[in-house]
């Protein structure tokens, strides 16, 4: 087995509109049995135009929910991005991490704010 | 049944109320011919077909027959060149003018071609000024919507998009309507609290709020879609269920329609001359 993977993300969408969460979950399932396996992974978005937050969500923050920040940001390498998308990468990146630490952190704050007491819910 | 429209249908908070209105006058029948009466409109913002649209088919849906009638003539004009009244017996002549965004319903599957429509008006359309930055932005952002539609609606009924250029306010209009489960039922069932409407789209547009319940992060979409509109000085509506939100210059306005809309809106209007470079903020 290799130590490194390379994957194109165009290749494996088949677009180079990565715009819906089940072609990010393709990416997904791709990489992870990869880190799964302690090897690195190079993903290169060459010829891709377009990305959603839905997308990179899928592809790329739900790996935090599943290994460890050390892990993904030790073995995986993204490649080919253009400015813009690296800013979207990063604040997809930033909100996984965030979500994953206590997903029901945002649920809490808000119902704190509404004056909602825990437990005083509707069936 | 008939329905008589009024003389304005705008892309405003009256305009939605007005159309949720009409949606709860005729979402009962069934078996029935619904007769549109347009006499007396004498503007209809475009983008609105979207809007219309998805509540004729789902009330098309619900086993009627559907038709509109003695529509003016510049607004028959208007709904024919976006292909709107293809769907009610007029053909569609061709956009001479390169400022109409077609009427279109899609599947909530087909992101890919929703994202090939979208490149499409932009492309083609007589569109000047816009960086790429800016188109990018743009292209991004309107997928977002879309996305959100997709994911959260639930429906087979369709997620409906119209949208119109207008060239010398160089200004630019889409929206989105989808009739699957609004957001207020979506929230209700996550956070199992009952919230009003419009609580329920303050609840769902702020960054990280998301109902999924699976392991995939989410919730950007629209905090992203409302940063954007913020630096281009545009504006959002958002309707679901009897819920209005809006905001434009970084300030929200809320209301209650009175009636439901049967699903979510989004609608955006766009600065295209803005020449700021776009960049996001973590």
């Amino acid at each position: 087995m290799p130590d490194k993977f390379s994957f194109q993300v165009y290749g494996i969408v088949g677009s180079s509109l990565c715009v819906a969460t089940e072609d990010g979950q393709k990416v997904f399932d791709q990489i992870a049995p990869v880190l799964r396996h302690g090897r690195s992974v190079a993903l290169s978005f060459l010829n891709v135009d377009i990305m959603t937050t839905a997308f990179l969500n899928a592809a790329i923050g739900q790996l935090y929910g599943q290994f460890d920040e050390k892990i993904v940001e030790s073995l995986l390498t993204v490649q080919d991005l253009l400015p813009e998308d690296e800013s979207l990468l990063a604040l997809v990146k930033k909100s996984s991490k965030r979500y994953f630490e206590d997903p029901d952190r945002y649920d809490r704050d808000f119902q704190d704010a509404l004056g909602i007491e825990r437990g005083d819910v509707v069936h | 049944m008939e329905v008589h429209l009024p003389p304005r249908i705008c892309r405003d908070q009256g305009g939605f109320a007005y159309l949720a209105r009409l949606n709860a006058r005729i979402q009962h029948c069934f078996l029935d011919t619904i007769t549109v009466d347009m006499e007396r409109t004498i503007w209809f913002d475009a983008d609105m077909c979207a809007v219309l649209g998805a509540i004729l088919h789902k009330a098309s849906n619900n086993v009627n027959a559907v038709e509109i009638i003695r529509i003016q003539p510049d607004v028959e004009k208007a709904l024919s060149r976006n292909g709107f009244l293809r769907s009610y017996g007029r053909w569609q002549p061709s956009d001479r003018y390169g400022t109409t965004i077609a009427y279109r319903c899609f599947n909530r599957a087909e992101h890919q071609l929703f994202a090939q429509y979208v490149d499409g008006f932009i492309q083609h359309q007589r569109i000047p000024k816009m960086s790429n930055r800016l188109l990018r932005a743009l292209r991004r952002n309107v997928q977002e919507i879309f996305g959100n539609s997709a994911l959260h609606s639930r429906s087979d009924l369709g997620v409906f998009s119209c949208g119109q250029f207008f060239r010398t306010k160089e200004w630019l209009a889409f929206a989105v309507a989808d009739l699957g489960v609004g957001i207020q039922q979506n929230v209700k069932e996550h956070l199992r609290w009952e919230m009003t409407p419009e609580q329920a789209i303050d609840w769902a547009v702020r960054d990280n709020h998301t109902t999924r319940r699976d392991r995939v992060p989410g919730g950007m979409g629209l905090a992203i879609l409302q940063q954007f509109i913020d630096w281009n000085g545009g504006c959002i509506q958002i309707v679901s269920d009897a819920g209005y939100w809006q905001r434009t210059k970084g300030r929200n306005v809320t209301a209650n329609l009175g009636n439901p809309f049967p699903g979510t809106i989004v609608s955006i209007e766009i600065n295209t001359a803005d020449p700021k470079v776009y960049d996001l903020v973590s």
